[in-house]
């Protein structure tokens, strides 16, 4: 696809012929047929710094939405020639250069709007190289979808009374608990809740239990989330989750179809989010 | 992507663009040249302190300048000079205004349009390389502006690859481009720089310049064998009006036609013959021009002229005869032909008396004439003393040296004395041998003058007077190198023997060889040429064309499309090719194996899946691992495991 810097070489080249034709100078006209062979042979040359390329995608970390979505891409060049320039667009751009045989991961980024799976857009990978006359081009669709969880609620709302009529105060609260006892690590336990100093005698690994947070268990429902419609109530469920996963609470959800037992730690904290974002 | 470009790709374009506009330095007036080195070296200089460069208003201040400039030393826009000096000015001027890509393409495009206004006023084959070269660093601009991270040495490979890619089609291009005769606007043609020939006055000393002079005027490549050297006398102006120290040429124009036309007798050259640019419309054909393209034209004193732009180069086919009668002459170019200054002195009458002896015939008077230019202690000498009055009587009895036109002048106002039609011919003699290339090189310094006289029954028959004095002047020609190095006539030897020329001439030879199938092919390929050889071609029109064209840039692109975008061929193991076949097999027989599992394991469970295979398998795998992993391993080897594989039924 000519440029239109292409399509000014073309003129170029009428120019350099109209030199030659006026003037009867067969050097001016060769260096016109020069440039338009030059031009023909380009053509080929902007197909090949594209041709051969691999494009996979990869893994990408979920994000909220409003954040920008980072999609990752695998460009190898599996060739024996360099790669000058590789010009690669979703939503941001990124030009790459790559060496023969070398694999690189282009991360280009996708605003994100609303929760759920998104897919990314076309990427398309194009190059103007060697002269910027032509532009070879590649749309390229990838079934690659990035998870992306509800926006957390702006407004930082007290935790829900709990099944047992006690409120969790999130940080104060907890820090005002008493000491309780030590229970063998499990996984998921947040790392501040490792007894350090058992472990480091060497008798295992430890977590230690506050008598607030052990006996309380928050629980996090769909019902009670303040909201007028259920995005509203599901970013507050978000906002929720993010504070108390940061407090090191053991917190359960509750959606209208989906019960999600009190835990903590990181998978937990992921399947709750997803579930929220898929909901 | 915009903004400031990086300082290679500035270095690389200042680079580009100085060397484009460098060979402009020997024509372009000072003025412009200068203006155009200043705005250069200030884009130099600012590319490692980018502050420097011209603010908006000073840029604007100094196009005003540069136009102003541009203007002043040509009086306009329109024209070679004038139009290469804008572009030069323009390119400067664009030079110190560099903000984005755009910037760089505008500059670069410019330059390609200087390289060609180049070619305008030289086409030597060095020429054409020089800026096939810069054309390769300007195309290496665009690649730096084009690449992530620009490197200079695989940009000017990219560069030159891209040119050696695109010469053949270039090439076919240039011969099968239809080329159309351009109308000549007069505001476009050159300024005809003096060039130093033959001028349609013959002043004695005129022709001793010339002898001096190495530079070419035509090329001529027979078809057969090449005249012998006391034939080449090749045509030029005819002098007949002689007012005491010049020789006029007589108008061609206007002329009442001679009542016969030359009867041509003997053996024909045919020739192709090439001019240089010249100041004249003339075209120094062997004596006697009998056949020639249309675009020629011999007028009534049998001088070949042509209609096309003297300052052209140009290239004709002629026939020529050596051997000729012009029949009668008319009453008036007779009287021509006696045309004298004056009277002749009593000296003069009293020499013609005792030469013409007893015998009354013209015959007799020539001879005894050339007999005493011989006898008498004449010398011939390119350089005389000046004889500013009474020119022929001083140089009959007094001097006795001078060079050919003094001779012709002498021997053609004897013969007019005498009653004897006769007139001063001007042309070149001889011509160097180019071995190499096969054809005769004829330079100023063969310039030459001789006589004509009109002798009854035979027309007008060709006498050389200097050949009574300097017959080696005639057979072998000057040697200009000698003649430059000491400043006089000097005559040695030409030698056409191949083995005995130095290696420095042979080497000199091939390049003059190189430029003339340069001319010819290149410079020279027009319309005419064009329609020549796509005859040749069976092409004959315009359908036809289209098609070759389409045919060859089709047929290269696509070569070239194969060459360049073939996948990356891996080299085939070919055993673990027919591996991979026996391991498909095996899968759709219905063995289950994973990529890691190795030969013996994948024969166990094959042959637990297919018990009735066993064999087989078990052979398949032996050889396999023959091949594979045992220095052993035969050249038979393969084709066993191809059969045995192909053997297997599943």
């Amino acid at each position: 696809m000519p440029t239109q810097r292409g399509l000014a070489f073309v003129l170029l080249i009428v120019l350099l012929l109209l030199v030659g034709f006026v003037y009867s100078n067969n050097l001016a006209y060769l260096l016109g047929f020069l440039l338009a062979s030059i031009f023909f042979v380009a053509i080929l040359h902007s197909f090949k710094s594209l041709a051969g390329l691999t494009v996979r995608a990869g893994r990408q970390p979920a994000v909220f939405a409003g954040q920008a979505g980072a999609f990752n891409f695998q460009i190898g060049n599996p060739g024996r020639h360099s790669r000058y320039a590789v010009h690669l667009a979703l939503q941001s751009e990124l030009a790459i250069g790559l060496a023969p045989a070398e694999t690189r991961t282009a991360t280009l980024y996708q605003t994100t709007a609303r929760r759920g799976w998104l897919q990314p857009q076309t990427l398309t990978v194009s190059s103007l190289y060697p002269l910027g006359l032509f532009r070879a081009w590649a749309p390229l669709r990838f079934d690659n979808p990035l998870l992306v969880y509800p926006k957390p609620a702006k407004r930082q709302l007290p935790f829900p009374e709990s099944g047992d009529g006690q409120v969790a105060q999130g940080l104060s609260r907890r820090q005002g608990d008493e000491f309780y006892g030590l229970r063998p690590y499990q996984r998921g336990d947040a790392i501040r809740q490792i007894h350090w100093k058992t472990f480091a005698k060497g008798q295992g690994v430890f977590s230690k239990q506050y008598a607030g947070a052990g006996s309380s268990e928050l629980w996090l429902d769909y019902q009670q989330a303040p909201g007028h419609n259920s995005e509203e109530r599901l970013s507050q469920l978000c906002r929720w989750i993010v504070d108390a996963e940061k407090a090191g609470l053991r917190y359960g959800l509750v959606l209208p179809n989906l019960r999600v037992p009190p835990d903590t730690g990181a998978a937990h904290y992921r399947q709750c989010l997803q579930a929220l974002a898929l909901f | 992507m915009n903004g400031q470009p990086s300082p290679r790709l500035l270095w690389f374009m200042s680079g580009s663009i100085g060397l484009i506009t460098l060979p402009h330095a020997w024509h372009m007036p000072p003025l412009l040249i200068g203006f155009f080195g200043l705005m250069w070296l200030w884009r130099l200089l600012a590319i490692s302190r980018p502050a420097w460069l011209p603010n908006r208003l000073g840029l604007f201040a100094l196009t005003l300048a540069g136009i102003g400039l541009a203007y002043s030393q040509h009086r306009g826009v329109f024209g070679r000079d004038a139009g290469t000096g804008l572009f030069v000015v323009a390119l400067g001027l664009k030079l110190l205004e560099i903000h984005g890509k755009r910037d760089v393409y505008v500059i670069v495009y410019l330059a390609f349009l200087v390289a060609a206004t180049q070619f305008l006023y030289e086409e030597s084959i060095l020429m054409a390389l020089y800026i096939l070269l810069v054309c390769t660093v300007l195309l290496a601009t665009l690649v730096t502006q084009n690449s992530v991270s620009p490197q200079t040495v695989p940009a000017l490979k990219t560069a030159a690859t891209l040119i050696v890619q695109a010469l053949p089609i270039t090439a076919v291009l240039f011969v099968l481009f239809p080329r159309l005769e351009a109308p000549r606007w007069s505001w476009l043609d050159a300024d005809n720089q003096a060039k130093s020939g033959l001028s349609d006055t013959l002043e004695p000393g005129s022709i001793a310049e010339l002898s001096l002079s190495a530079e070419l005027v035509f090329r001529v490549k027979f078809d057969g064998d090449l005249p012998p050297p006391g034939q080449r006398y090749w045509r030029g102006p005819v002098y007949t009006l002689f007012d005491g120290s010049a020789w006029k040429a007589a108008p061609a124009l206007f002329r009442a036609a001679n009542p016969d036309q030359p009867v041509f007798d003997g053996k024909a050259y045919d020739y192709t013959l090439m001019m240089e640019p010249q100041k004249q419309n003339w075209v120094f054909a062997l004596e006697l021009p009998s056949a020639f393209p249309a675009g020629l034209r011999r007028n009534e004193l049998y001088q070949l002229t042509t209609n096309k732009n003297p300052g052209d180069r140009a290239e004709y086919r002629i026939s020529s005869v050596p051997s000729y009668n012009t029949g009668g002459i008319n009453p008036a170019e007779r009287r021509e032909s006696l045309q004298l200054p004056g009277k002749p002195s009593e000296r003069i009458r009293s020499l013609i008396a005792q030469l013409r002896g007893a015998e009354a015939s013209p015959e007799a008077l020539i001879a005894n004439l050339l007999q005493h230019f011989h006898r008498e202690n004449f010398r011939y000498t390119l350089n005389p003393e000046p004889m500013p009055e009474r020119q022929v009587e001083t140089f009959l009895f007094e001097r006795r040296a001078g060079f050919c036109s003094h001779y012709a002048t002498a021997f053609v106002y004897l013969l007019r004395a005498a009653e004897i039609p006769a007139r001063v011919v001007g042309g070149y003699q001889g011509g160097r041998f180019n071995t190499v290339g096969g054809f005769l090189e004829i330079r100023q310094a063969d310039a030459h003058a001789w006589a004509e006289v009109w002798l009854d029954g035979k027309g007008w028959v060709r006498f050389d007077p200097t050949a009574a004095i300097a017959p080696e002047r005639i057979e072998q020609g000057v040697n200009v190198d000698l003649q430059i190095a000491s400043g006089a006539a000097n005559f040695s030897p030409i030698q056409f023997d191949a083995k005995t020329l130095t290696w420095l001439q042979r080497s000199q030879q091939l390049w003059q060889n190189v430029d003339y199938q340069w001319q010819r092919w290149v410079i020279n390929y027009d319309t005419d040429n064009q329609k020549a050889l796509l005859q040749n071609l069976g092409i004959d029109d315009f359908v036809k064309l289209g098609y070759w064209l389409l045919l060859s840039v089709g047929g290269f692109s696509g070569l070239l499309a194969w060459r360049l975008l073939r996948p990356n061929r891996r080299r085939r193991d070919p055993v673990l090719q027919a591996y991979r076949q026996f391991c498909g097999k095996l899968r759709k027989a219905g063995v289950d194996f994973g990529p890691g599992d190795g030969p013996q394991t994948l024969a166990q469970r094959a042959k637990a899946v297919r018990p009735d295979l066993a064999d087989t398998i078990e052979r398949i795998v032996a050889v396999f691992i023959r091949l594979r992993y045992e220095p052993s391993a035969e050249a038979g080897d393969l084709r066993v495991l191809k059969t045995l594989i192909g053997s297997l039924r599943v």
